[in-house]
């Protein structure tokens, strides 16, 4: 359990003593210092912060939408919204009798298409590696992108995915929210895809403000346009 | 951020599908431009200056006035000098360096719609004929990205024009010396606006946002005056357009150049 | 430094300078963190008369790649004024004097910045003068700060910056464009907070001793002022206008 929570900024002390500095922290002396704008959060034994902006870094497991940069024979080149590059090996795709001769990648994914995907591997030393070979992974063929701050993925979903609940049930959306910020918004009606989208930019714009689930539900719950 | 410049197939078909219903994207009508905002004076030390919000697209402009030499074979004209450059921060993709062709099309395209209008009368602005006139300089800088520079720098370098003060000067012991008194308009003769309209599949629409611009087939910028009379016009983009689309344009652009136009001469009354 | 206005009264009798202030006052400062779209962090900033813009991206691939380091990112810093942002119209290539504060600049974020986090990428700061008043390269300076942790790159500490100076054998603090040109000395800093390092010092002008080290001293609590408006800043836009 966390105690203290505190808005803190880069060069800002957190604490001091005893504690290994975990994420977006860094002990000078016997000073537990934030290195971005966030959250802090002080544990039995440790420090991090939680970062309120920023881009996103790949961590594995993390599913992701992600958009086709470019390909070579042999793999696909990803946009995941991050410095780092996502690789998608052919073999993902086409299984292991993929053959560079025979199967072309343009005919499965192309250049600009939308994708769901998983990172696989990351070390920082290279690109993340990338799967699209799940049950709910794979190209997106219907749907809008929206492009939040990766910061603002977690009040999105909100406390055991409360948030992103009440808007699909209040627009009949059915909304996919990449960690690294990017969010694919498919609803039958046009009112209900305009009111997700606002929705959604209301939570990346406001995340700080104390009762946001309250500001969403009431914004959800005008009728017709506003 | 990698190749943010490749729109996504997704949104390129969502544009034509609409399109094909006579919608847009963002809920506006195929001849709609996006709300326009107008700051004037945004930089109080120069002559004058507006700041332009069209869509999320946002350009400076800053006037200054100054006596320079005129050109050899005008010497009974001043100088007007229009350019325009997009800033590295407007958008991810955009380089340090020497300007590229796209940007120095858009600074000739801009100059040009207001020189070709004859907005400025620059035969008042001479000081000593043929040994020194005012030269009036209108700076764009490109600030935000989202679509139809072409449209934003028109109407912020016209606007900034509109609200210039500039002062006099007396040609005395062979050199440009302020006069006292106050400072006065330019010698303003018209309003000119030009109005961008990109064409996507069969489809034209009146001020592209940036989604629309990277995936249109082809453009182009009127630009009319007061008098409603079409003064210049560049097409661009690697498609054409037929006969009847082109002549649709011009009127296109003339009646809502006509409504942009009211906007910028509110946005002047306010000024004073 | 410009040539001196001999008739110009840089400080008056009763310790008030041309523009009003007393010796230890700074200008008006207003910080807005973020404001544009594009950009992965931005600021905007009017200290006195000077109006700037900072836009940042990163951290991002660097081209042509062998400028980038296998070891650690690279800050690249361009500070650029537009034509209209000063007196006579300026031409818009980048002239010596940009070229230097740019590295200057630069030198003064490094130490700041967490570069060995992000290997082979680069962070960008563009700073955009749009109206230039003296001191725009302590103004510049604060706002890149800021506009750095709008984006989220990691930092050990803020920088914040401002000019002191000597008018009339008085040291002042945050020298103006008047001041610049016709005083004694212009001193601009650049200074972390919390590390308590300064990152950015120039001097222009003849001091003795005992007024170089006051200069510097005054120049560092300005600092400290100044970095309560980048705090403010950050607070207003992430915290609503809660602070811890």
């Amino acid at each position: 359990m966390a105690d203290k929570r505190k808005y803190v900024i880069p060069g800002d002390v957190v604490t001091t003593g005893p504690f290994r500095p975990e994420q977006n922290v860094i002990l000078d002396g016997d000073k537990i210092i934030s290195t971005t704008i966030g959250i802090s959060e002080i544990y039995d034994d440790s420090v991090k912060v939680i970062p309120l902006t920023g881009m996103y870094i790949p961590k594995i497991d993390d599913l992701v939408i992600a958009k086709v940069n470019s390909h070579t024979s042999l793999s696909w080149e990803l946009d995941i919204n991050s410095c780092y590059v996502g690789f998608l090996p052919a073999q993902d795709v086409f299984g292991r009798d993929f053959s560079a001769h025979a199967d072309e990648l343009s005919s499965k994914l192309k250049t600009g298409d939308l994708v769901a995907a998983r990172i696989a591997n990351f070390d920082r030393t290279r690109d993340p590696l990338v799967t699209i070979s799940d049950r709910d992974l794979g190209q997106i063929d219907s749907g809008e992108l929206v492009e939040i701050s990766p910061s603002k993925v977690p009040r999105l979903i909100g406390k055991r995915g409360t948030m992103i609940q009440m808007i699909e049930m209040a627009t009949d959306a059915a909304i996919t929210i990449g960690q690294n910020g990017w969010v694919v918004v498919s609803c039958e009606s046009p009112e209900g895809l305009l009111k997700a989208k606002k929705a959604i930019q209301m939570v990346n714009e406001q995340a700080h403000i104390a009762n946001l689930t309250d500001q969403v539900k009431e914004m959800l719950e005008l009728k017709g346009e506003s | 951020m990698a190749s943010v410049s490749v729109l996504n197939e997704l949104k390129k078909t969502q544009i034509l599908e609409l399109l094909e219903q006579g919608k847009r994207v963002d809920g506006r009508a195929l001849d709609e431009a996006r709300e326009l905002s107008i700051e004037v004076n945004a930089i109080p030390k120069a002559n004058g200056s507006a700041r332009i919000r069209l869509g999320d697209t946002e350009v400076i402009c800053g006037v200054k006035i100054q006596p320079d030499r005129p050109f050899p074979d005008t010497g009974d004209k001043g100088l007007f000098i229009c350019t325009a450059e997009l800033l590295p921060l407007s958008h991810p993709t955009v380089e340090t360096g020497p300007p590229q062709p796209p940007v120095i099309e858009l600074a000739r395209v801009t100059d040009r719609g207001i020189r070709e209008s004859h907005m400025i009368d620059v035969s008042q602005l001479v000081i000593e004929k043929d040994k020194s006139v005012i030269g009036v300089f209108a700076d764009n800088v490109v600030v935000d990205y989202d679509g139809n520079l072409f449209d934003a720098c028109s109407y912020a370098a016209t606007m900034a024009l509109l609200t210039s003060k500039t002062p006099k000067w007396n040609w005395t012991d062979e050199k440009p010396v302020i006069a006292e008194g106050e400072d006065t308009q330019l010698p303003i003769m018209t309003i000119p606006v030009s109005v961008t309209m990109a064409k996507i599949g069969s489809h034209i629409v009146v001020d592209p946002n940036g989604d629309e611009w990277a995936c249109m087939d082809a453009r182009v910028t009127i630009t009319s005056d007061s008098d409603g009379n079409i003064c210049a016009l560049q097409k661009g983009g690697s498609d054409g357009f037929t006969l009847d689309e082109i002549v649709k344009c011009g009127e296109t652009s003339v009646k809502i150049g006509a409504q942009i136009r009211e906007k910028l001469k509110a946005a002047q009354q306010g000024a004073q | 430094m410009g040539g001196r206005d001999a008739t110009m009264v840089l400080l008056d009798e009763n310790g008030i300078r041309c523009d009003g202030r007393k010796i230890d006052e700074p200008r008006r400062i207003m910080i807005r963190a973020g404001g544009l779209k594009n950009a992965d962090g931005s600021a905007y900033i009017e200290f006195g008369d000077n109006k700037i813009l900072v836009g940042v991206f990163g951290p991002r691939d660097v081209h042509p790649k062998h400028m980038s380091n296998t070891d650690t990112g690279i800050l690249r810093v361009r500070y650029h004024m537009e034509p209209f942002s000063v007196g006579e119209r300026k031409n818009p290539a980048p002239s010596r004097r940009e070229i230097e504060i740019s590295k200057v600049i630069k030198e003064a974020l490094e130490p700041a910045v967490m570069l060995e986090k992000f290997p082979r990428t680069a962070v960008d700061v563009f700073i955009e003068i749009l109206q230039a008043d003296g001191g725009t390269r302590c103004a510049a300076l604060t706002a890149a700060s800021v506009a750095l942790a709008d984006a989220g790159i990691p930092m050990r500490d803020m920088v914040a910056a401002i000019a002191a100076g000597k008018v009339a054998d008085t040291v002042i603090l945050d020298v103006n464009n008047e001041e610049d040109q016709a005083g004694q000395a212009d001193m601009p800093i650049g200074y972390m907070p919390s590390a308590e390092k300064i990152t950015l010092l120039q001097l222009d002008g003849v001091l003795t001793p005992e007024e170089y080290k006051k200069c510097v001293q005054v120049g560092v609590d300005g600092c400290k002022l100044v970095y309560e408006l980048q705090k403010k800043a950050l607070n207003d836009k992430y915290f609503g206008k809660k602070g811890d």
